[in-house]
């Protein structure tokens, strides 16, 4: 009965220790996410394992983004090997980031490890430097780092603002006495000018003469660049460890900073993302004069944007690809897109939609009621800021508030608008033609009729105000008469790259732009029975402030060719003769946030969405490179 | 919104067909002194040109701006003018339809393959064109000889298949003209004028950078009277 009794005790303290053991090792367990550093402000995270129940490695690493992901990865230097033979866990998720600080600039990925030693076959440019952090090994190439924590890996580089690195060597540089380092060689303005018409390599000569030191130099001084060059390599190293600390002593990570990010992160889709633009503006460039000669109004702006957030989830379906992205946003800022975006649907754009266009979209706000709010939200802010130009600017705001009559003015333009493009179409046009004299081959010019192909696209903008627009078009048809009045439409004569006619139609509430003669001459009160369908209408008139359609089979066949060389060609053609079609929609705006829904339905021979969103994938990857 | 639809505007316009017209055009006295016109028509292109012009940058270089062009054709016309053996030399520039002409008068056909194989190598940034050391005008008072340097052919192998299909659409005219009749010429694609003082061969820029003989010819002129 004891001995029973034992065992079942023994038993049981071993179950509860293997329970204790797996939920450690669960809540424990280093996962790659956990080494994103804080600085990220863009990070898009693959969740592998789902993506690869449906993607063979073979076929993953085929793709050209996989191939420089490889060469990232493994600098050149093992070639022929593949993802497959780097020891990588795709167990864990790989998580791609960027970010850009005041101070320095981060980039790089963390992912899983599986097997070291299959990883280290294929990491052979990187050594293994001492590591100043407990539990944490440190690798080094020449321009990245690679820090392994557990069985997890981050790949990593740190580069310095030039700002930084800038400012630090100037100083060093004037500290020692030396004079402006730009006028050392002896290249003036004209001869630093970009080439107009084509790039070339410097001359031999001009080579040398960057390299070979002058007689009066001491060889023992750096020059102005290679003191650069230093100041850089000490500060990658002095923010490295900056951020390694944060990272790995303070244990202060992307996951644990921002609860948005952490929370996205849970989602079981295929991929998530994640800018946080809040940040993203406190490091844009432009904002540097604002910084500098306005704080207090920068600091505001910052107030502005805080809780300012894209989070994305990217969804695979058997026949279709589906993005979501939530637009999130402080209350204030808030406050102006719901005002803007509680607009009511102006149904008279569909029926200038023609139900075989190639792509349309339908845009929605409310101008007057945005300009309101923004007064209210804004003002106060701009009139806190005690600086003369900031004052004269608010008070001029403030007079023209009083003074414009801003019913006339957001009657005129709304804000609600629409966009088609109709494929392309001949438009008639003339040409200069030669025509010789058989008797002495002399030549005259001749002008005749042409044809050209022309993409057609139409603009309208929704208006209570048409006579408004008239009033100028009765006034420029006064001035020019490449302006005409005909009756049901306007049209300016060779408008378009100097050659085609623009049309305008002022009707049914709605100012439209278009070089669609069809459209101006034919249907200038809608395309009635060839108009949208109710189906798609409803679509459009459901979706938030703003819906978009693309045939993509058909705009695939459009792409301009000229664009892209022949490999990227060679990607577009492969997409051609699938048929897809992408929606956008958009929900209610609150508040706080929008919701953005772009799906791509298809039909066509592939094996399953997660290849058609790959293929999609490396075309976009090829095209940006 | 605005740029957005004229970015996709002129994006799409690079789908567009475009084609290119080149009259070369060559009168010779019987002194060998003479008038050369050279004509590049590209009014059936001007959408397409327009839209380029419009853009910064294309295939990942810079696009020049109109003045630029003006002024980089301004420089051709003013070194052309100081070249020894060349005078009256005007550019007529329309930049509505694009179309170019240059002419020029030349003391002799040395002269004024001098100038433009000087001036072109002047603008290029290529140091030593190799193709420009061929001789594409002969003259010895009785026969006139025409060839064209193999340049193009080496040219044209890097061109896209829709490049090499636009070029198809092209024109290319040369023609010879006399103070005499001409007696024959050896090119069986070359028509002589009514009048017969002139000679001229058609064809078009794809024909010509694949076979450069294609406007190789030698025209005879019937015997100088005293």
């Amino acid at each position: 009965m004891l001995n029973l009794k034992a065992l079942n005790f023994s038993f049981v303290r071993s179950a509860v220790l293997f329970i204790i053991l797996f939920v450690s090792s669960i809540s424990f367990a280093q996962r790659s996410e956990d080494l994103i550093p804080k600085d990220a402000v863009t990070v898009f995270s693959i969740n592998n394992f789902t993506l690869l129940q449906k993607i063979s490695l073979d076929d993953l690493v085929k793709y050209e983004f996989m191939e420089e992901v490889q060469q990232e990865l493994f600098d050149g230097s093992t070639s022929g090997k593949t993802m497959k033979d780097s020891g990588i866990d795709f167990d864990q998720k790989l998580n791609v980031f960027y970010g850009k600080g005041d101070e320095y600039e981060v980039s790089g990925f963390t992912f899983g490890i599986k097997n070291k030693a299959d990883l280290f076959q294929v990491f052979d440019d990187f050594e293994q430097i001492e590591s100043p952090y407990e539990g944490v090994e440190f690798y080094g190439s020449y321009f990245n780092n690679l820090i392994i924590k557990g069985n997890s890996a981050l790949l990593i580089r740190v580069e310095p603002t030039m700002e930084k690195v800038d400012a630090a060597t100037d100083s060093i540089w004037y500290a020692r006495g030396n004079e402006n380092p730009f006028d050392t060689y002896g290249l003036d303005e004209e001869e630093n000018k970009e080439d107009v018409f084509e790039e070339e390599m410097p001359e031999e000569s001009d080579i040398d003469s960057y390299n070979v030191p002058s007689l009066g130099e001491d060889p023992n001084q750096k020059n102005y660049y290679e003191l650069r060059d230093s100041v850089q390599v000490v500060m990658q190293a002095a923010f490295l460890d900056k951020l390694c600390t944060e990272l790995l002593i303070r244990k202060v990570n992307l996951v644990n900073y921002d609860n948005r990010f952490a929370q996205q992160l849970t989602h079981e889709s295929e991929g998530i993302f994640y800018l946080d633009n809040s940040r993203s503006l406190q490091n844009a460039q432009g904002l540097w004069y604002f910084e500098t000669m306005f704080p207090t109004l920068y600091e505001d702006i910052k107030e502005l944007y805080t809780g300012n957030v894209m989070l994305g989830d990217l969804i695979l379906h058997e026949s279709s690809v589906e993005f979501k992205m939530e637009a999130r946003y402080g209350p204030e800022l808030g406050s102006i897109y719901e005002k803007m975006n509680d607009s009511k649907f102006d149904k008279h754009v569909l029926k200038y939609i023609n139900k075989n266009n190639t792509a349309y979209f339908t845009y929605n706000v409310d101008m007057r009621e945005a300009y309101e709010q923004a007064y209210k939200v804004i003002m106060p802010i701009l009139t806190d800021e005690k600086n003369v130009q900031i004052s004269t600017n608010v008070l001029t705001i403030e007079l023209l508030n009083e003074f414009i009559n801003k019913d006339a003015l957001f009657n005129t333009y709304k804000g609600s608008m629409f966009g088609t493009f109709n494929g392309i179409k001949k438009i008639k046009t003339t040409k200069i033609e030669f025509s010789y004299d058989e008797e002495t081959f002399e030549y005259i010019e001749k002008e005749v009729e042409a044809e050209e192909d022309l993409p057609i696209f139409t603009l309208g903008f929704t208006t209570d105000r048409g006579d408004i627009p008239e009033k100028v078009l009765n006034h420029l048809s006064r001035l020019t008469s490449r302006f005409k009045n005909k009756g049901n439409y306007w049209v300016y004569e060779d408008a378009i790259l100097e050659a085609a006619p623009l049309y305008m139609l002022n009707k049914n509430g709605l100012f439209i732009f278009t070089n669609d003669e069809d459209l101006a001459v034919n249907h200038s009160d809608g395309y009635g029975a060839e108009a949208l369908s109710r189906t798609e209408a409803k679509k459009s008139k459901k979706s938030g402030f703003m819906y978009g359609y693309i045939d993509w089979a058909k705009a695939i066949e459009k792409f301009p060719r000229d664009f892209f060389d022949e490999r990227e060609n060679e990607i577009i053609d492969a997409m051609r003769g699938k048929t897809g079609a992408m929606h956008l929609t958009t929900s209610e705006t609150t508040k706080e946030k929008t919701t953005f829904e772009l799906i791509y339905s298809f039909e066509g021979s592939y094996e399953n969405s997660g290849k058609y969103l790959l293929d999609l994938l490396n075309s976009i990857y090829v095209m940006s490179k | 919104m605005k740029n957005v639809f004229y970015l996709l505007f002129i994006s799409l316009t690079f789908t567009l067909s475009s084609c290119i017209e080149i009259i070369d055009d060559i009168a010779i006295k019987n002194d060998g002194s003479g008038t050369f016109k050279y004509t590049v028509n590209l009014s059936s292109s001007k959408i397409k040109i327009n839209s380029i012009l419009a853009l910064d940058s294309l295939e990942g270089r810079r696009v020049p701006s109109l003045e630029e062009i003006q002024q980089k054709v301004a420089a051709f016309k003013s070194k052309l003018e100081g070249k020894p053996g060349i005078s009256n030399v005007t550019l007529e520039e329309n930049y509505n339809e694009y179309i170019f002409k240059l002419k020029c008068d030349f003391t002799n056909i040395s002269a004024l393959q001098n100038a433009l194989k000087e001036v072109i190598q002047e603008e290029s940034k290529e140091k030593n064109i190799a193709e420009l050391e061929h001789t594409w005008l002969s003259w010895d008072g009785q026969k006139m000889g025409r060839s064209v340097p193999e340049f193009t052919i080496k040219k044209t192998k890097e061109f896209k298949q829709e490049e090499i299909d636009r070029l198809k659409e092209g024109n290319y005219t040369s023609i010879s003209r006399f103070e005499r009749p001409v007696e024959k010429f050896d090119n069986p694609s070359a028509v002589l004028s009514s009048n017969k003082l002139a000679v001229m061969i058609k064809t078009n820029p794809f024909v010509l950078s694949q076979n450069a003989d294609v406007l190789e010819n030698t025209i005879y002129l019937s015997p100088l009277k005293n």
